[in-house]
């Protein structure tokens, strides 16, 4: 140990550097990890914490909330086929909202039957509404003026909604989040859009019998009802639009920067042993053995990636606060730092395999071949 | 500089690390680049098309077309006011578009508009439409019939037009009343009266502020905010979140191309000292070095530009139809400019070291 760390001393710059480079690129991976998962919840979140586990789209929607209209006799037919034990219609739109702060904010307002399918089922605070002109607002916009007892305005118009109770992971398209009834939700759409001729439900929501499997009913209301397709809660959350490019894009990029650092230690401690080799034969020629110079070894790789880590996480702690200042909040998850870190430095100690097979390969009798060392060339 | 290039086209193998590296970070810079001007792009078109330079909407819909309502009354005070030469009716339907002998419809955004802009013609005939390109990969032909919506309202297909997407939806565009039609018989919720719009494109008299012309409709106008087009295009929901996301993983991207460049030529400098005392004590001088290592950074950078960009294209072709992605001769720009200065100034940490460098060392300094 104490070898590994007296060369790290004596080489302070080069190891500072290839330190920073990995902080920096960890600190990328996860930045963008951080990111991508904040973004993927603020995007379903709506959708995927409400209670019904069936959600029936108009067939054209091609599986979009928002492109999706359900004609009356479509909804009922829906329950009426076998396994739905209960139906309701959900409506959602995006609204200017001013909440009790007084800035006018882009905000998705989902309506259902209260009591019936489509209510938010990750309530952290107060209670679901009662009655009409209530709302549970989604729980990480109460500091902007969505909190519980605040009154927001929907405009135009003076429709006033009261929000009784908080959502856990609630947002949907990236926007503060309320739960209305269903006529609250029609009175909000006339008020706002005086010329609609009708309000229909964008989706119907469905919960199955007991003992029916939600993708056994979606199948049932698929075959049995012209012009819908139904789909159990979890494939209509990773079918909105948006959902599969956002992951694909990610993980490109993601692939693309834990290759980048795999390659830059990898090839550092390998120019790093190229550069050594003497040094490293004549130890093992004056007794160093070779399981001695793997450890040593090893111990660089795992403390710059460790160090590498211990700077990035507080960057990426920083950057995403800063970045969450806007209409946008991420929040670093535990599990995805360490989840991070492991892979980062299992990935490190793989990319070093190069590296420790020279270390290996190393035969003490070259040493004898040294023409500094008084040997013959 | 002779002997940089030398040394360069000699021993290759010793530049390959800072070389990979490099490279794989032009293949992450491009890629990020690709995504975001892609997004931007398809979220934006509409907006980037227009001549005009002004563009009203209703004053509490945050500038969302798809909440923007302006009445033919409120359209007809601004066409009135002094200093506005032309005040032109802008809507939009988001909605499903049945192409022929396509099985899953394809989504588009049904523009209805009053004049020509940039990149489409004056409004066809009604029922006829002229739509951008971006549709193409779908099968559809000019003189095909495009269904919109549930109620598969009809228009024909007369003519391409391009880069004209908005909120990543294919442009399709026709006249207002066909638009009307197409909007009130599928979303009955978001209907809109005869005369209706959802926004109002304005060119000012020529010599009239903008700004002016901007505040005069806020003034005068009850119910309607102007903004600029620029204002527009940042007001569009997710744009400005879009880009500063992205621009934050660019800019962080370039900071490691940057440590990685430094990082090799500092390892690469002190490797050398002992050489550079020798070269420094025959009347090689410190410049003379330093220009050699940065002649030997920029081609280090050049040829990761090359190699990254070419494997950039190539992942273009490869990348799925759900990754939004074009990759275009800005974006290469600004990352080849962007990747030499960063080389530059990697490269220049190295210089204090030799500059450092005693010549007297050169004398026994094996």
């Amino acid at each position: 140990m104490r070898f590994a760390l007296g060369e790290m001393r004596r080489a302070k710059l080069r190891f500072a550097l290839l330190t920073g480079a990995v902080a920096l690129l960890v600190f990328l991976i996860l930045f963008q990890q951080t990111l991508a998962g904040s973004l993927l919840g603020q995007f379903t979140g709506g959708l995927a914490n409400q209670s019904a586990s069936v959600l029936v789209y108009a067939a054209d929607a091609r599986r979009s909330v928002d492109g999706s209209r359900i004609l009356p006799q479509q909804a009922a037919a829906v329950a009426d086929v076998a396994g739905v034990a209960e139906s309701g219609p959900i409506g959602e739109g995006s609204f200017s909202v001013r909440p009790s702060d007084g800035t006018l904010t882009d905000t998705t307002i989902f309506g259902y039957r209260l009591g019936g399918p489509g209510a938010p089922t990750t309530l952290s605070s107060g209670r679901l509404p009662a009655t009409d002109g209530e709302a549970v607002a989604s729980a990480q916009d109460a500091s902007k003026g969505f909190g519980i007892g605040a009154q927001v305005r929907v405009v135009p118009g003076e429709s006033t909604i009261t929000i009784v109770g908080l959502a856990d992971d609630a947002e949907f398209n990236v926007q503060p989040t309320l739960f209305v009834s269903y006529p609250t939700y029609e009175d909000l759409v006339r008020t706002t859009n005086p010329d609609a001729t009708a309000v229909l439900p964008n989706l119907i929501g469905v919960e199955p019998e007991s003992g029916v499997a939600p993708t056994t009913v979606a199948a049932a209301i698929g075959s049995e009802v012209d012009g819908v397709e139904a789909l159990d809660r979890d494939t209509a959350v990773a079918s909105l639009p948006g959902v599969s490019s956002i992951q694909q894009s990610f993980g490109i990029i993601l692939g693309l920067a834990f290759v980048v650092v795999v390659l830059l230690t990898g090839f550092f401690f390998l120019i790093l042993t190229v550069q050594k080799t003497p040094s490293l034969t004549l130890l093992r020629a004056v007794g160093a053995g070779g399981g001695f110079l793997l450890r040593s070894l090893l111990l660089q790789v795992v403390i710059v990636i460790a160090v590498g880590l211990a700077i990035a996480i507080p960057l990426t702690i920083v950057a995403i606060n800063a970045a969450s200042s806007g209409g946008f909040t991420a929040t670093v998850e535990p599990s995805t730092i360490a989840t991070t870190s492991v892979a980062i430095v299992v990935l490190g100690i793989v990319a070093s395999i190069g590296a420790m097979r020279r270390v290996a390969r190393i035969d003490p009798a070259n040493a004898t071949a040294r023409l500094a060392g008084g040997g013959l060339a | 500089m002779k002997l940089s290039w030398r040394e360069l086209t000699r021993r290759p193998g010793r530049f390959l690390t800072a070389g990979v590296a490099l490279t794989l970070l032009v293949l992450l810079l491009l890629i990020l680049g690709g995504i975001l001007d892609a997004l931007i792009g398809s979220s934006t078109g509409v907006l980037r098309a227009q001549t005009a330079p002004l563009i009203g909407y209703s004053e509490d819909s945050k500038g969302s077309l798809g909440r923007s309502r302006v009445t033919a009354a409120q359209h007809d005070s601004i066409a009135a006011l002094p200093d506005v030469h032309e005040a032109t009716g802008l809507g939009v339907a988001f909605l499903a578009g049945h192409v022929p002998d396509l099985a899953e419809p394809a989504d588009v955004a049904v523009f209805g508009y009053e004049a020509p802009n940039m990149r489409v013609p004056a409004p066809p005939a009604p029922g006829q439409a002229y739509a951008d390109t971006s549709l193409e990969d779908t099968g559809l032909a000019v003189g095909d019939t495009l269904e919109l919506g549930a109620a598969r309202t009809p228009v024909e297909v007369i003519g391409w037009v391009s880069d004209t997407d908005y909120n990543l939806q294919s442009g399709v565009w026709v006249e207002p009343r066909t638009w009307r039609e197409a909007l009130n018989a599928n979303i009955p919720d978001a209907a809109v009266a005869p005369g209706t719009f959802q926004a109002v494109l304005v060119t000012p008299e020529e010599g009239a502020s903008i700004t002016d012309v901007a505040a005069e409709i806020d003034r005068q106008v009850d119910g309607v905010a102007a903004l600029t087009i620029d204002e527009a295009i940042a007001g569009i929901p997710g744009v400005e979140q879009q880009q500063s996301v992205f621009t934050s993983i660019i800019g962080t991207t370039f900071a490691v191309a940057g440590i990685v460049v430094a990082l090799f030529f500092a390892l690469l400098t002190i490797e050398r000292v002992g050489l550079l005392g020798v070269l420094k004590a025959i009347g090689a001088s410190s410049r003379t070095l330093a220009a050699g290592l940065t002649l030997q950074a920029l081609l280090i950078a050049g040829g990761a530009l090359l190699v990254g960009g070419a494997l950039a294209l190539g992942l273009a072709q490869v990348i799925p139809d759900a990754v939004p992605f074009q990759l275009s001769a800005g974006r290469l720009g600004f990352t080849a400019v962007g990747l030499v200065v960063t080389a530059l100034i990697g490269s220049a940490l190295s210089f204090r070291r030799i500059v450092r460098i005693d010549p007297a060392s050169a004398v026994g300094g094996a």
